[in-house]
């Protein structure tokens, strides 16, 4: 703890400002606290002249009746109070209409690293299907010696693994390559979500069908409206590839390719093929659409970044943003600076974060679950002062990649890749508390 | 345990700089090395090739990868499940279209093309393939000019003009357009056109975008079929990274993405933490704000709005917003335009039933119910709206 601090401390650059309370800090005000609360004096002087507060002092309605019967909501719904905690829609980031198009995950109000399902970002290139379960099929074919065809309840026979994992669309912050655009962490980030998926490794069907030597790539192709379909290569397919049929505890959602779908750990959303069909092996790639007229990313020399796997280590500052600022905070009040980190390449070691724009950087911690492809929590205790900053996160992962700055990102990838935009997020916040998204472009 | 100083992320770049080629387990007590009390983490597969996608994989030690623990007895395969496709299955199934696996015989002209995609394609696609509504442009102009001369164009970096990325100046393979006109389109009754259909459909879009086969441009008069098609060169072809088509393909991947620089990655060995920035750093804000988001941004906790007996013209006119007015709300796209009053009268003229049943089963361009899943009830409102708004 000491050590930490003094490092940290090293570390900062303004040695002015007091970020973190340290231990003798802490004794000496609890020190203070007792004194005056055993006086009895400052800390609640004045109360006496306050209003008593109605909510205290009155019955509420819910309190002097009978509630539901347990028989209603058999399947539950968040409260009625929580209508805002919603996915959201842009018409900017339609194709055309709302079923070529996605819904943004308010990743503001997300608690710890487990989306709900019902709040998990979704994205179809010709709308959601509804597939018959009865009807699911999933022909496993190509350069196999035997070729084999599973229902769903054949499928779920395999035994099954479970592993925490993101998703995200590798056009998250697509659009802010030249600029931030949307003053909402909801759509500059929110094309990403992270559950508890449960299916079966793809290596563990394929013990058994005698995988040819020459396959190198395996089409993953989906019953949709557009036969959605990805090349993967086959070192994926034998690492860590899972054919998934739950998620967070439930069947998968149909807006997450419900029955069954492919689930590439930390590689593009697009790829993590929904509403499953075929898997097909190949000693060639495909050349599918979506893997040429999209998910490409075009560079200033003209030449396109194709099969861009993974979504690499990225991060941003949740708490505050611009949806949950901190206008209420007065100067002296200790809050905690919080936020996600992710990498689809592995774990997250490590987050730093910047008060003044990325000119200086300090240590963050790591909190809770700290696992491959997944969200990682990170939090970093502030006393509050009123005055303005510029905030940042940059993570750090176990390939050991780290965040690009804007300016070393745009460097090589020009503004006109659309997608795998990774480079390090900031929000402004003013002297009165609001925050604004701004970029860091030197 | 999962700290990190300053020192050990150095020391682990300089592990990850010398592990490729062997499987590094970075081990609890390794002095200098990440202290990984989450299992043993690698830069290398099994067979000892780098991880394509340039991150690391979690072999099984110990009955564990990562912090997960796994049953060794489930991956000694032995299952039973399921059964052999039958080979008229299989065909049903392999219909993939690629430079590999050619589409089947056929032949389409491009006249032909014209006609079906004036039926079936020009209410998103817009007039020559021009685009329209958020819907992709098809062309845009010489294909070979646009490809030559528009890539390397960057939007606020070398002028106000951005790259051109339709089907002739950027897509590498002709295949992809083939077999995803005939998976995929039209959007809203996909796999309705016939091969002879898509050889017509593909001859068009060559055609527009001023494109040659073996030297030949396809013209008003062109037919298309198999032998030509298997011809066609797109010009940009070689214009993507890594190379990913035979026997080294994946290898190229995987060097390719191993080197940080080719896609403007950073390593923690560039870790700075004072004065990264020299001199002030430029901050830009937010210049056009979007913010037309459904719903509105709000964190209020709060009921929701009693939307009650909510007014149907409201809710029908919602509809049209969502749904139709990309077709009919403007000029070009081959249908009807809502406000254009005697644009709508030839198809009053058959009286309002025969409007109803040619929305709800579609009819030329027009997907049964604008492609929506409202309610014959419901999408009869919003017919009634259109056309009392274009009264």
């Amino acid at each position: 703890m000491n050590d930490k601090n003094s490092q940290k401390n090293q570390e900062s650059l303004s040695n002015d400002v007091e970020y973190k309370l340290d231990r003798r800090d802490f004794f000496r005000k609890s020190a203070a606290l007792s004194a005056t609360a055993l006086a009895g004096t400052s800390i609640f002087a004045g109360t006496q002249a306050m209003a008593d507060d109605p909510a205290i002092m009155n019955d509420v309605p819910w309190g002097i009746k009978l509630g539901d019967p347990v028989t209603k909501n058999r399947y539950g719904m968040p409260s009625e109070y929580e209508h805002n905690n919603t996915r959201r829609n842009a018409k900017l980031l339609s194709s055309g209409n709302w079923q070529a198009s996605i819904a943004m995950c308010p990743i503001h109000e997300s608690e710890g690293i487990l989306t709900p399902n019902g709040l998990f970002f979704s994205r179809a290139h010709g709308g959601v299907a509804h597939v018959n379960p009865n009807e699911f099929r999933l022909m496993i074919h190509g350069l196999v010696e035997k070729p084999l065809v599973l229902t769903l309840d054949q499928l779920k026979r395999y035994p099954s693994v479970s592993r925490i994992h993101f998703i995200e669309c590798p056009a998250n912050g697509g659009p802010e390559w030249r600029g931030p655009q949307f003053n909402s962490i909801q759509f500059a980030k929110g094309m990403m979500s992270c559950a508890e998926w449960t299916g079966v490794y793809i290596k563990t069907i394929l013990k058994d069908l005698g995988l040819k030597p020459e396959a190198l790539w395996m089409l993953a192709e989906g019953s949709d409206n557009s036969e959605m379909g990805r090349t993967v290569p086959i070192d994926k397919v034998l690492d860590d590839a899972m054919l998934v049929w739950g998620q967070n505890g439930e069947a998968l959602r149909p807006e997450q390719g419900y029955p069954v779908r492919l689930l590439l750990p930390g590689w593009e959303g697009n790829m993590c093929v929904k509403w499953l069909k075929r898997l097909e092996f190949s000693n060639e790639p495909f050349y599918a659409k979506e893997e040429t007229a999209k998910y490409t990313a075009l560079k200033p020399d003209g030449k396109a970044v194709q099969h861009f796997y993974a979504n690499e280590v990225n991060s941003v500052i949740t708490s505050p943003c611009p949806e949950k600022p901190w206008t209420d905070l007065k100067v002296g009040d200790l809050v905690e600076i919080e936020g996600l980190a992710w990498s689809g390449n592995g774990t997250i070691t490590g987050v730093d974060i910047t008060f003044d724009g990325c000119k200086n950087w300090i240590q963050a911690d790591l909190k809770g679950l700290i696992l491959p492809k997944a969200w990682t929590r990170f939090s970093f205790m502030y006393k509050y002062e009123g005055k303005p900053l510029v905030l940042g996160s940059r993570a750090m992962d176990d390939a050991g990649r780290m965040q690009p700055t804007i300016a070393q990102e745009v460097a090589v990838m020009g503004v006109e890749s659309v997608y795998h935009r990774n480079s390090i997020a900031t929000w402004e916040v003013t002297a009165n508390g609001e925050v604004n998204n701004v970029q860091v472009r030197s | 345990m999962f700290k990190l100083d300053r020192k050990s992320l150095v020391s682990i770049s300089l592990i990850a700089a010398v592990s490729v080629g062997l499987t590094a387990c970075f081990g609890e007590a390794t002095p200098g090395a990440v202290s990984f009390s989450n299992g043993s983490v690698s830069h290398t597969y099994a067979n000892g090739k780098a991880v394509i996608d340039g991150g690391v994989t979690y072999p099984v030690v110990a009955n564990k990868t990562s912090v997960y623990f796994v049953n060794p007895d489930t991956e000694k395969g032995g299952y039973t499940y399921g059964r052999t496709p039958t080979k008229n299955e299989l065909d049903a199934w392999s219909k993939s279209v690629t430079p590999y696996a050619p589409p089947p015989e056929g032949s389409g002209s491009v006249s032909d093309g014209s006609d079906i995609y004036d039926a079936k394609c020009v209410m998103c696609h817009g007039d020559f393939g021009s685009g329209g509504g958020g819907y992709p442009a098809l062309a845009k102009g010489n294909a070979y000019k646009g490809q030559k001369e528009t890539l390397t164009h960057q939007r606020g970096i070398t002028g106000d003009e951005g790259p051109i990325r339709v089907f002739g100046t950027y897509w590498p393979q002709a295949s992809t357009l083939w077999w995803y006109i005939k998976e995929g389109m039209p959007h809203p009754a996909p796999k309705s056109l016939t091969d002879d259909e898509v050889y017509a459909l593909v001859a068009y879009t060559l055609n527009i975008n001023e494109m040659k086969i073996d030297g030949q441009l396809v013209d008003d008069d062109y037919v298309l079929d198999r032998e030509k098609f298997l011809k066609i060169v797109m010009p940009n072809k070689d214009g993507f990274v890594p190379k990913i088509d035979g026997p080294q393909g994946p290898d190229n991947a995987r060097a390719f993405f191993s080197d940080p620089k080719n896609i403007g990655a950073q390593t923690v060995a560039n870790r700075c933490m004072k004065d990264c920035i020299k001199g002030e750093n430029k901050l830009t804000r937010i210049k056009i704000e979007t913010k037309d988001f459904l719903p509105p941004i709000s964190v209020a906790r709060d009921l929701p709005k009693q939307e009650g007996k909510a007014d149907s013209n409201a809710v029908a006119m919602k509809h049209y917003e969502d749904s139709c007015k990309m077709c009919h709300g403007a000029d070009g796209m081959g249908a009807p335009v809502v406000g254009k009053k005697k644009q709508w009268a030839p198809y009053l003229a058959k009286g309002i039933k025969a409007v109803y049943k040619n929305g709800i089963n579609g009819i030329n361009g027009m997907p049964p119910k604008g492609g929506t899943d409202l309610s014959d009830k419901d999408f009869k409102a919003v017919v009634d709206y259109m056309v009392s708004a274009s009264k």
